[in-house]
């Protein structure tokens, strides 16, 4: 028991070290966490951490291409000027960025009520996971959307992966931009489809019957991975 | 598979860390859509009143890669939880991260290399 409680304490090598076999065994057998958090947290972490390396290398090959072609580079606020919506005639206004900083807001609120269900998890309330979970979902799903739209006016533009736009003019940047923005959105979908499978888990009281919502937490962390690296990518495409 | 292994780690909160955690989660996303709109309104704003010519730029692109760092640090420390878990995990987290500042340096550099090697090659 004593052993135990040091362990628990996460000294265990310095407090156990000569008090006997048994606490050295209990050390090497694992199943002790050195950082006090679950297993699957720390591989979530993991993964996210060498997911940022996927997306930094994309964003520095971006970072490479711009400063080969830096006269030549399309300003942000010219390719992205538009609102692409052809309702109330908002794609006749010239608004730069305003549909962007709209998709942004969409995240950052997600990841609010995303933080929320965590934490509604964290007092065992199913309900309340399930409602900050709705959404949640509903965000990444008008993000995606947003996305759509504006990919499709930029491609009846003349900007795709393998051409430029009179405004574009250098190819490397639309091929950049949906290569990038194109991973960022498969990272959203499959949130999407996560938070989904997560929201019906809970109201089905899968982590009641567990006795914990770490499973909320872990999927949270990946939430808001996709609200980081948009941050990122917007600034990267958008603000620079 | 097994979704549901059992756990370390402090998972039930009481009402003090409750009420603490929904405050700090308001706090944050009012400081990220500040920032937002802060750089959003100065991205917009050097582009349409600028008369230097681009001279500048490249102090309003530190900023705002100072602004990005700010909405990064918030949402790992506080909506990630990182700042509240040990040192050494927020260590291993954050000491890869070392290497991306080489490589944005290396690449920018190798970047402007090729630019000007164009410009020998289309000398001859």
């Amino acid at each position: 028991m004593a052993a135990e409680a040091t362990l628990h304490h996460g000294h265990g090598t310095e407090n156990t070290a000569g008090h006997g076999h048994q606490d050295d065994k209990d050390l090497w057998q694992g199943g002790h966490s050195p950082f006090r958090i679950g297993y699957g947290k720390v591989m979530m972490w993991y993964f996210l951490i060498s997911d940022t390396f996927t997306f930094a290398s994309f964003l520095i090959a971006y970072a490479a291409e711009r400063f080969a072609n830096s006269a030549a580079w399309p300003k942000a606020a010219e390719v992205f000027s538009s609102i692409p919506v052809h309702a109330f005639g908002l794609d006749k206004l010239h608004a730069p960025l305003v549909f962007v900083s709209f998709m942004t807001f969409l995240l950052i609120l997600s990841s609010y009520t995303m933080v929320r269900a965590v934490q509604e998890g964290y007092r065992m309330n199913k309900w309340g996971v399930v409602a900050f979970l709705v959404p949640t979902i509903i965000c990444g799903i008008m993000f995606l959307g947003c996305q759509y739209l504006e990919w499709t006016h930029l491609i009846r533009e003349g900007m795709t992966p393998t051409s430029a736009s009179s405004l574009t003019k250098v190819i490397l940047f639309g091929n950049l931009f949906f290569v990038i923005t194109g991973f960022h959105g498969m990272h959203v979908l499959g949130g999407v489809v996560l938070n989904t499978w997560l929201a019906v888990s809970a109201a089905n009281g899968r982590f009641d019957k567990v006795g914990h919502y770490e499973m909320v937490e872990k999927l949270g962390l990946y939430w808001h991975f996709v609200d980081l690296v948009w941050v990122y990518v917007f600034l990267c495409f958008y603000l620079l | 598979m097994n979704f549901d292994e059992p756990v370390q780690g402090h998972l039930h909160w009481d009402d003090n860390e409750y009420s603490f955690g929904k405050k700090e989660a308001v706090r944050t996303i009012a400081i990220l859509s500040v920032v937002t709109v802060v750089e959003v309104g100065i991205a917009i704003s050097y582009d349409a009143f600028s008369t230097d010519g681009g001279k500048y730029k490249w102090g309003i692109s530190l900023l705002m890669a100072i602004f990005s760092v700010i909405k990064v640090i918030f949402i790992m420390g506080t909506f990630m939880h990182l700042k509240h878990e040990k040192k050494g995990f927020i260590l291993t987290c954050l000491l890869p991260f070392l290497f991306l500042i080489w490589a944005i340096i290396a690449f920018t550099f190798e970047g402007s290399s090729w630019e000007m090697m164009r410009g020998w090659l289309n000398a001859f």
